[in-house]
């Protein structure tokens, strides 16, 4: 059984577990063991505006998989992106032997050995297994939100098309789903943009949720996109709550075609019942 | 950042406009990094939803997120960044730490969480301070 070492980020550890628990129960059906990484710490990326000591935060926890023997699965846009181009950084001698020498105090060293993956490149990976596992076809209309940051910049991730992704939405075919365009399928959540302005992050997500109100379920793979388009919806105002599409995470989509009960993946009684009513 | 990195950095940019074109947040009627590329004078640095997506257009291969990265540290933070910062210099991570995340996780039926040492956070961070602009 192929074993991984789970980075879920900030956001999905301390407030979207919710996530998690549907990507460990998925993967559980396609054998594949995740494992915690025991001390990890964020990937570094809010650090980098201020200092180039963000690489040290990405080394750190690198080096915590290295030491597990295992590659890292993320399930964030943005930690896949920082953790990939901290890689990239540390194939600079003088840096690595910078962040080495720091790491050392810990008995810890980056040595580059560890893979990092996003969840939508791993499961590119077990499209047949996947197949195999769908056992209730979803009669359901899906917008598909990629995770933009782990496409990005191309020079350190090569699996998918940089501006047009398509490897989440052959995922989400899988199910059964008719997989919908939408005008503002490409575009950000808006989610990071929130933390420097509000109104401009909460009117990116009205404008995708607006422009996907035509589906029944909008589905993402990023705690990023999760967090605005579904927790911070009731700020949107009017707009976003048009047609009540469920935002859902790609696991739990993926686990209700396993025939998974919507619970054990964590979707909540409202959406479960709004799903069941849109489905029937 | 002095002027002349900043000129190296601009080196290859023609002020075509691509990058601004893509970006959600001249998309949604503000100014990002995007507009200084087009010679414009109105913008901030911190007004970017980081999609990558101005340099995975840019046509000369101009890496926008560094000077992004640059500016910002010269910029004063919003509220949003600088909370974050105090977060990971305290905790080691983006969002506070207490016992309410692993309630949580117990309710969803997942394991508590192993944080990060404090004195491992320091060792590794050491030095740097709120409000401190670079090391």
């Amino acid at each position: 059984m192929p074993r991984m070492a789970l980075f879920p980020g900030c956001l999905v550890l301390q407030r979207m577990p919710q996530y998690e628990k549907a990507t460990k129960r998925v993967l559980t059906e396609l054998d594949v063991h995740l494992e915690n990484i025991p001390h990890a710490a964020c990937c570094g990326a809010p650090l980098e505006s201020f200092t180039d000591r963000w690489l040290h935060l990405a080394a750190y926890n690198l080096a915590l998989a290295e030491r597990l023997g295992r590659d890292i699965l993320t399930l964030c846009g943005n930690c896949t992106n920082t953790l990939l181009r901290a890689q990239a950084a540390l194939d600079e001698p003088s840096l690595r032997s910078d962040v080495n020498e720091t790491l050392d105090e810990i008995g810890l060293r980056f040595e580059g050995s560890t893979t990092v993956k996003h969840l939508v490149e791993l499961l590119t990976g077990h499209v047949e297994d996947l197949r195999e596992k769908v056992t209730r076809e979803l009669s359901l209309r899906v917008a598909v939100t990629h995770p933009c940051q782990a496409f990005r910049p191309h020079e350190i991730s090569s699996f998918d098309d940089p501006l047009q992704p398509q490897a989440m939405r052959r995922i989400v075919e899988l199910t059964g789903a008719e997989v919908v365009d939408y005008d503002a399928e490409f575009d950000c959540c808006g989610s990071t943009l929130y933390l420097a302005d509000e109104g401009l992050g909460l009117e990116a997500g009205r404008r995708k949720l607006a422009s996907a109100a035509q589906a029944d379920v909008l589905v993402d793979a990023c705690g990023n996109c999760q967090l605005l388009l579904e927790r911070f919806r009731p700020g949107m105002g009017s707009g976003a709550g048009a047609g009540r599409t469920v935002v859902l995470t790609l696991p739990q989509l993926l686990g209700l075609a396993m025939g998974i009960d919507s619970g054990e993946l964590g979707i909540g009684p409202a959406s479960a019942r709004e799903l069941s009513r849109r489905s029937s | 950042m002095s002027e002349r990195d900043l000129d190296a950095l601009l080196e290859d940019c023609t002020q075509c406009g691509l990058c601004r074109e893509v970006c959600i947040v001249e998309t949604l009627g503000a100014h990002s990094i995007t507009s200084l590329l087009c010679g414009e004078e109105q913008y901030s640095s911190w007004l970017c939803s980081s999609c990558w997506r101005c340099q995975e257009v840019c046509p000369q291969g101009v890496d926008i997120h560094a000077i992004i990265m640059e500016m910002r540290r010269e910029e004063e933070p919003p509220p949003g960044h600088e909370a974050n910062l105090v977060n990971v210099l305290s905790f080691g991570y983006a969002l506070p730490v207490d016992d309410s995340i692993d309630d949580l996780r117990h309710f969803h039926g997942l394991e508590a969480v192993e944080f990060m040492p404090q004195a491992w956070l320091k060792i590794l961070l050491e030095g740097l301070e709120v409000g401190a602009s670079g090391e």
